[in-house]
């Protein structure tokens, strides 16, 4: 760790906090992010672009007789902060008084995030020139395979970034986190029937990005396997999500479950607390101390301790994420879900089934796998659900051809009450994430007919 | 605002030119091409109002340098926030190892070249504007949008402007500065009747000052036309699902110009072949009535902007002409590897990026037809009115999401509708494009493109377009 630089920190926040008080500020919050970067591409067995840079920046939010200011800035030098923080102090003037404002009461800071499992140090010790030859290896197995016709590239980044969260209620926060990835993306057939896939790995430790061969075998599999599309017809169909589109639907499912968007009314899961508002079988979690995982942290970005939530308890709604805000606006307490100044998922997830994804498929006689979507379509007001889709015919339980230019549409209030089957394949790829599931019916939008 | 004279970033960053000449050169000491500083200092500033209150505002500073450096077609980059000299210096060190070789040249030295020309010149700064008078903007527009309907229930309003100095010095010798200011100013309403609930949203601005919200677009009419979508999508059904005739609204479809042809004539896509349009240079691909431009110059366009962020002037470029690929929007690595001209696209989302080829502002030109003529055209159909945008990829597939439409029946727009995606594949729609209308419109000034993972400010212009036939998804 950078120990000269965390006492540097925490010093300047502390500086801050001080300064902002004998301006007259009730409250203050200041976050200071630290952050190291190195970025390779890779593209036909050349380096194409290498970043490496380091970068900071301060974000502080006052409150002054329950009138919020915002500020942020890369420039540290004392002279600046200090006239943001008199700007800020006369801004809040200018806001309306806000009951519901102030910063989190939590004083009580988690300390060091041992045992979390979110720090690698190798992030530092790794040398450049195997960052080259894992990306470069990624690619090179990638385009052995002759059905490939072309690259996007193979990318290797890895991230370190520390956080330091302070208060004016005493809360005093400080941790380091790493990030490594790879994955390559690929085009495979001619001019005019192009088809792209990509496959990658992210996680918090080195050794635990997968293999070079596995990340190259996956993305070729997944670009290959839609050569040769056919539109089909427009009907009503059952549809399998692939794991990486059910984490698709539960990003979709956590944007309209925030406090936020609640007390907003913009969201169709407003007033449904205590509701059976999926299938008994639904259950979906949101853990902040998951060991390892993407979505880990030992506090939010208001310095609530982050903990395990059961969201949906076999079907009911059990609870919203919230901030400090949008919990005071619910008249709840804040779930250690505070993101900036918005409202963000630590590992939301669906808990898994027992059948394996090839079971799954079996049972389907005519059907869609969903594999890719493509624009935007999503409405958390009233749960609308219309994209453009990618996918994978299944006719007797076996793949028949692959599907492209089609669109999907349904409702996702509709889709939760209508979740089917479960897999078992549910894997920590991102912070939010699900196993292959099957929906008992989506309209698909294609020919006439 | 003065742009040909300020030099804001030896202000800022209290950097000598003899200083910068020496870290473009020590940006070559490994055998580099060509060596360029970005030097970036951002003043932003916004308001929210929600339930009735002004809750919050911000004020955000951003600054810092990146360092470039070519070598055949590789690059190395390096960027930092940390302004001393040994920061500087060691990020010059490492953008320039991705050479490895021995220093070839030196840099040439620096000549400040000045603007010929301001496509912004503003009257009332938001830099310079007093608080009171963004947040009397805001309420205007928010009290309107409430005051529009007994159901909307919500309104959401935000207001945002940036100032953003930019300088950019490079082994060439070029040293060049502009100042681009930004506002912005939506409106998102919510309403509801019953178990209905539907949202509406407009916005508005530009490289504009404050006084763009007495002339061009007031705030009151920015409430009031989100306030009207979301109370007209409580009465709209959902939409028809299967292929047939689509009418593209004036102004907001330009979102389909730009996912369907402008993303795959940026010059790298190009040069690497990912492109379907790679190999097509001079060939037809749309119909003869099928006239494209990418215009960097339209004056207070948030697409637009002086110099690139390489430097370059920009130029007004023609893309398809008369159905021909004829055009790419380059940026100095593309065009250097194509051997092919500088058009000024190179842009970057801020000073950790590496410029690419983007879009400025992107219009498909007028054509013959009067926009009733074509409505009149269709007897079953789906005229697509407002968009959430869009989304292609290099393969020519695309979508794009409507968020309000009307059924066309009989030649009249009837029963409207909502939630709707529009998805085909680019030459196939552009040879589709049966009738253009003489109403070239731009959609809102509100809008970012995304492309490897950087934003960029941009709008979309379309007259009314009849496609003969497209993939409506909805519910059957």
């Amino acid at each position: 760790m950078k120990d000269r630089q965390s006492e540097d920190y925490r010093e300047l926040a502390e500086w801050l906090i001080g300064f902002t008080r004998s301006k007259g500020a009730d409250e203050v919050e200041v976050t200071i992010l630290d952050g190291t970067e190195f970025s390779l591409d890779v593209r036909l067995g050349e380096i194409e672009n290498l970043i490496e840079a380091g970068s900071r920046h301060l974000d502080f939010k006052v409150i002054k007789d329950q009138k919020t200011a915002y500020a942020s800035t890369s420039d540290l030098d004392k002279e600046t902060l200090k006239r943001l923080v008199i700007n800020g102090i006369d801004r809040a003037e200018l806001s309306n008084r806000d009951i519901c404002a102030g910063i989190s009461p939590h004083i009580q800071s988690t300390g060091k995030p041992d045992g979390l499992g979110i720090y690698d140090p190798m992030v530092r010790e790794m040398d450049s020139r195997e960052k080259i030859r894992m990306a470069t290896e990624t690619e090179r197995i990638a385009l052995e395979d002759k059905r490939i016709t072309n690259s996007h590239g193979a990318s290797m980044e890895t991230r370190e970034v520390q956080t330091t969260l302070a208060n004016s209620n005493g809360f005093f926060g400080q941790y380091s986190e790493t990030l490594f990835s790879l994955g390559v993306a690929l085009q495979a057939g001619e001019t005019d029937n192009m088809v792209e896939g990509s496959w990658g790995s992210t996680c918090r430790f080195l050794k635990e990005i997968e293999p070079e061969a596995h990340i190259a075998r996956k993305a070729v599999e997944r670009t290959v396997r839609q050569l040769d599309p056919r539109k089909i017809q427009t009907q009503n169909i059952p549809i399998i999500f692939e794991p990486r589109m059910t984490g698709w639907l539960l990003g979709f499912l956590f944007s309209c479950l925030t406090g936020t968007s609640v007390y907003q009314k913009t969201t169709f899961l407003a007033g449904k607390l205590g509701e059976q508002i999926a299938d008994k079988k639904i259950t979906v979690f949101d853990d902040g101390r998951m060991s390892g995982k993407l979505g880990t942290a030992p506090f939010d970005s208001e310095g609530v301790p982050t903990s395990r939530k059961t969201v949906i308890e076999s079907g009911v709604l059990k609870t919203y994420l919230n901030n400090t805000y949008s919990a005071r606006k619910l008249d709840m307490e804040s779930t250690g879900n505070a993101d900036g100044s918005g409202v963000g998922p630590t590992n939301f997830y669906l808990k898994p089934g027992e059948n394996d994804q090839l079971e799954i498929i079996k049972t389907m006689s005519k059907g869609l796998i969903l594999t890719r979507t493509m624009g935007h379509g999503l409405n958390p007001v009233n749960g609308d659900i219309s994209r453009g889709a990618f996918g994978l015919w299944i006719e007797d339980g076996e793949i028949a051809y692959p599907v492209s230019e089609v669109t999907i549409s349904g409702n996702l209030g509709r889709i939760l009450k209508e979740i089917e089957i479960i897999g078992n394949d549910l894997e920590f790829r991102s912070p939010i994430c699900g196993p292959t599931i099957l929906i008992g019916e989506m309209t698909v939008a294609g020919q006439s007919g | 605002m003065d742009n040909t004279h300020t030099l804001p970033f030896f202000d800022f960053f209290h950097i000598s030119d003899r200083e910068m000449q020496k870290v473009l050169d020590l940006a070559l000491s490994r055998g580099g091409d060509f060596s360029e500083i970005f030097c970036e200092y951002r003043i932003h500033s916004s308001i929210l109002m929600e339930e009735d209150i002004i809750k919050e505002t911000g004020e955000s500073i951003g600054m810092g340098i990146g360092i470039r450096v070519i070598s055949g077609d590789k690059t190395g980059y390096a960027y930092t926030n940390d302004l001393s000299p040994a920061k500087i210096n060691s990020a010059a060190i490492t953008a320039a190892s991705i050479a490895n070789g021995k220093i070839r040249q030196k840099a040439v030295p620096l000549n400040f070249k000045t603007n010929t020309h301001n496509l912004y010149p503003i009257v009332q700064s938001g830099k310079e504007a007093l608080l009171e008078a963004k947040i009397d903007l805001a309420k205007k527009a928010y009290l309107t949008a409430q005051r529009f309907d007994a159901a909307i229930q919500k309104v959401r309003v935000s207001f945002a402007d940036l100032t953003r100095y930019i300088t950019i010095l490079n082994s060439e010798g070029l040293k060049v500065s502009d100042v681009q200011p930004m506002i912005k100013l939506v409106c998102l309403a919510v309403a509801e009747r019953g178990e209905s609930r539907e949202a509406g949203f407009s916005g508005g601005g530009g490289r504009v000052g404050l006084e763009y919200f007495t002339g061009t677009l007031t705030p009151e009419e920015i409430g009031r036309e989100a306030a009207q979508e979301a109370v007209q999508l409580l009465d709209a059904s959902p939409s028809p699902a299967g292929e047939m005739p689509v009418i593209l609204s004036p102004g907001h479809s330009g979102v389909l110009i730009h996912e369907a042809v402008g993303h795959l004539i940026e010059a790298d896509f190009l040069r690497k072949k990912t492109s379907i349009f790679w190999n097509k240079s001079g060939q037809k691909i749309a119909r003869e009535n099928v006239t494209i431009y990418d215009d960097p110059t339209i004056p207070y366009f948030r697409g637009s902007y002086n110099i690139d962020d390489e430097g370059t002037q920009p130029e007004k470029t023609l893309v398809i002409e008369n159905g021909k690929l004829v055009g790419f929007l380059q940026d100095r690595l593309s065009s250097s590897l194509m051997k092919m001209s500088l058009t000024g696209h190179g842009r970057r989302q801020d000073f950790s990026c590496i410029p690419i080829p983007r879009m400025s502002n992107t219009y498909i030109a007028g054509g013959e037809y009067d926009r009733e003529e074509i409505i009149r055209s269709v007897a079953k159909g789906f005229y697509a009115d407002k968009f959430q945008g869009g989304q292609v990829e290099d393969s020519g597939k695309f979508t794009f999401s409507v968020s309000s439409g009307f059924l066309i029946e009989d030649g009249r727009l009837t029963t409207p509708v909502k939630q709707a995606t529009l998805i085909g594949t680019n030459i196939d729609i552009l040879n589709k494009i049966e009738k253009i209308g003489s109403d070239l419109k731009f959609g809102l000034q509100t809008g970012t493109c995304g492309k490897g993972g950087q934003g960029a400010p941009v709008t979309d212009g379309c007259p009314t377009i009849k496609i003969s036939q497209m993939t409506v998804g909805g519910i059957k």
